[in-house]
């Protein structure tokens, strides 16, 4: 479970993020939903304490990752917006170093590899080297890589960002197990229909603040629009419906 | 966790020694193409000065009629005379000749009074190669001609010629074989120095600005390491390739070695097993300077392109006491001994020179060059540290 209370940052004088507060329960999937540079990426790297909070507190099952940033990340697998390969290693190779970090043994990192390689249909390329991959395969590696220690939060920045419709909907049956599985999922995007496919709960940032939440058929009742979109847009321009 | 700190370095060797590039230019470029050019280079230059000290001497003269006892003088002594004709300032600035030496009209008739007979010599001091030992041996020539001459004269009136020498100066030359040869090999520590530089440069740049290049950078500080920890497993990446480069050089300069024309420059370079355990405990503790230096330096630069401008700027600093020191001959002291760079270059030369290196020397070169290596990781570590390190750039 992830708890947020009244989190803010700025860079210089621009307020990036304002007194955002949610909470990502477990068995969940909660998105966070708004248009570019509204402070999606940075709520989200101050909740894996990439960049430290101005003011406001973050919890990782009770953890606060300021104050104890590696207990914090061992709960924690984080897709970010970069997710740059190491191109001269192998796919296997590249997720095997990050489990290396994470302290598990080879054991526990060849069974989880072999169950990531299945979930997300990784068997034609897993030993190759990943310089030439597809955006597809480099994203399903990035994912396996971040989730190698099968950590009980999974944050994913833009996860189908740049993905085709067969990668797209790989991820998002990806996400679904997991949230099977009981965990607790918390992802940024810009895409009204990812956003729609997948997400229980939505939280829409305009602005550096959340400024409305609920699943979608209560954002489309809050507003009465018929489309998340048109509900989205009605939020973020207070009702003036901007084309 | 200490074992995450292997894990980095481990994975870093790795992932470049896949790389050919990296491989081919730190370990290649430092280890084996800098002897090869020593070897050719020794070689070409002992032998053009050979060649030019031995061959017989040609002299162009221009008015042979009007000295006829010099002219006879610099056969005697083996020199070939060439009659010249036209501008002899031209002639040299043309490079058609290397000295032309112009016996003006008035020699004759100076030479009966007794009084300096002028000659004129055009030569071209600043002239590359051997042309310089053309015109010292024509003045040399000429300056033994003169006292013969003036000798005689002297005689002739009855006085002792000795006179003439009010100082006599005997020369001592103190410099053993090997100091002499010990002027060409002035760039060996630089080469070694250099090389230990080129090893450890591209894994700096490939940790660093690299990983920020690849988009790697932030899903590997997302691991459960602390961020001193993963750069001191980098820094033991790229001090790794700084040593095996270090190995790699010396033994190439010990299979060099014989094919050096070290015997015709009078000089042996001990290169045995202990100068070669001296040279890898003054060098080693450097590997440390040089990879935290580049470390620092590629933290600044956000892609591989600039970080390496940056750091190819770090090769100077190798550079400074080694040309300094072709220049200056100083007196060893302690607090030189312990300047990382000034004191290998003073204990390699030294070596070169055939002189015993003082433990002392080698002691304070090993700590004073492992302090400052340390204190540039301290630094290294605290920049990595820095919130802004993402955004750098």
């Amino acid at each position: 479970m992830i708890e947020v209370k009244a989190l803010s940052k700025s860079f210089g004088k621009v307020k990036a993020v304002k007194e955002v507060s949610f909470v990502a329960p477990d068995n969940q999937v909660t998105a966070l939903l708004g248009a570019n540079g509204a402070g999606k990426t940075t709520s989200l790297r101050m909740i894996y304490s990439l960049i430290t909070p101005e003011s406001g507190e973050v919890m990782i099952d009770g953890i606060n990752p300021q104050k104890e940033p590696e207990k914090a990340r061992k709960l924690l697998g984080v897709l970010p917006d970069s997710r740059g390969l190491y191109l001269r290693l192998t796919a296997r190779e590249n997720i095997q170093y990050f489990g290396r970090l994470h302290g598990m043994s080879e054991s526990q990192i060849n069974s989880r590899i072999e169950s990531l390689v299945e979930d997300l249909r990784m068997q034609d390329f897993i030993d190759r080297k990943t310089d030439g991959f597809s955006q597809g395969q480099r994203v399903k590696v990035a994912i396996a890589r971040a989730l190698v220690h099968d950590p009980q939060n999974i944050i994913l920045d833009e996860p189908t960002n740049g993905l085709d419709v067969m990668s797209t909907r790989g991820v998002r049956s990806f996400l679904r197990k997991e949230k099977a599985r009981g965990k607790c999922i918390l992802f940024s995007s810009h895409v009204m229909q990812e956003v729609a496919a997948v997400s229980d709960e939505i939280l829409i940032v305009n602005d550096g603040r959340v400024c409305a939440s609920g699943t979608e058929k209560q954002l489309m009742e809050q507003t009465n629009m018929n489309s998340l979109e048109d509900a989205f847009v009605h939020i973020v321009t207070n009702g003036e419906g901007h084309e | 966790m200490s074992n995450q700190i292997f894990t980095v370095a481990k994975k870093e060797i790795k992932d470049n020694l896949r790389d050919r590039k990296t491989v081919m230019s730190s370990i290649f470029m430092g280890a084996v193409f800098m002897p090869v050019l020593f070897v050719v280079l020794m070689n070409f230059i002992t032998n053009m000065q050979k060649d030019k000290a031995e061959a017989q001497l040609k002299v162009s003269v221009q008015g042979t009629a009007n000295a006829t006892s010099l002219v006879k003088f610099f056969k005697s002594k083996g020199a070939e005379i060439k009659e010249f004709n036209g501008d002899a300032r031209q002639a040299i600035i043309d490079k058609d000749e290397e000295a032309v030496l112009v016996i003006p009209d008035t020699f004759a008739e100076q030479f009966e009074k007794g009084v300096p007979a002028k000659v004129e010599l055009y030569y071209d001091k600043t002239a590359k190669g051997a042309t310089n030992v053309t015109q010292s041996r024509i003045t040399a020539l000429l300056a033994e001609y003169s006292s013969n001459i003036g000798m005689t004269r002297l005689q002739l009136r009855g006085v002792s010629p000795m006179l003439l020498r009010a100082v006599m100066v005997e020369d001592h030359d103190v410099s053993t074989a090997q100091s002499k040869g010990a002027m060409v090999m002035t760039f060996l520590p630089y080469v070694l120095i250099i090389g230990l530089f080129l090893g450890s440069m591209y894994l700096a740049i490939d940790t660093m600005a690299g990983e920020k290049e690849r988009n790697s950078l932030e899903p590997l500080l997302l691991n459960p390491i602390k961020r001193s920890n993963l750069l001191i497993g980098k820094l033991i990446a790229t001090i790794t390739f700084g040593i095996i480069t270090m190995f790699a050089t010396i033994a190439a300069f010990k299979v060099a070695m014989p094919f050096m024309p070290l015997a015709d420059l009078g000089m042996t370079v001990d290169f045995g097993l202990k100068n070669v355990s001296i040279l890898v405990l003054v060098l080693a503790p450097l590997t440390v300077m040089a990879a935290s230096l580049q470390t620092i330096v590629a933290t600044y630069s956000k892609s591989f392109k600039e970080a390496q401008t940056y750091v190819n700027l770090l090769m100077f600093i190798p550079m400074i006491p080694s040309m300094a020191l072709m220049f200056m001959p100083i007196k060893e002291k302690l607090w030189m001994m312990a300047t990382p760079v000034l004191s290998q270059n003073l204990i390699i030369n030294q070596i070169m020179r055939g002189e015993t290196v003082s433990t002392i020397s080698i002691i304070a070169a090993i700590v004073g060059s492992l302090f400052v290596g340390l204190v540039l990781a301290l630094i290294a570590i605290k920049l990595y540290k820095r919130e802004s390190l993402l955004f750098s750039g």
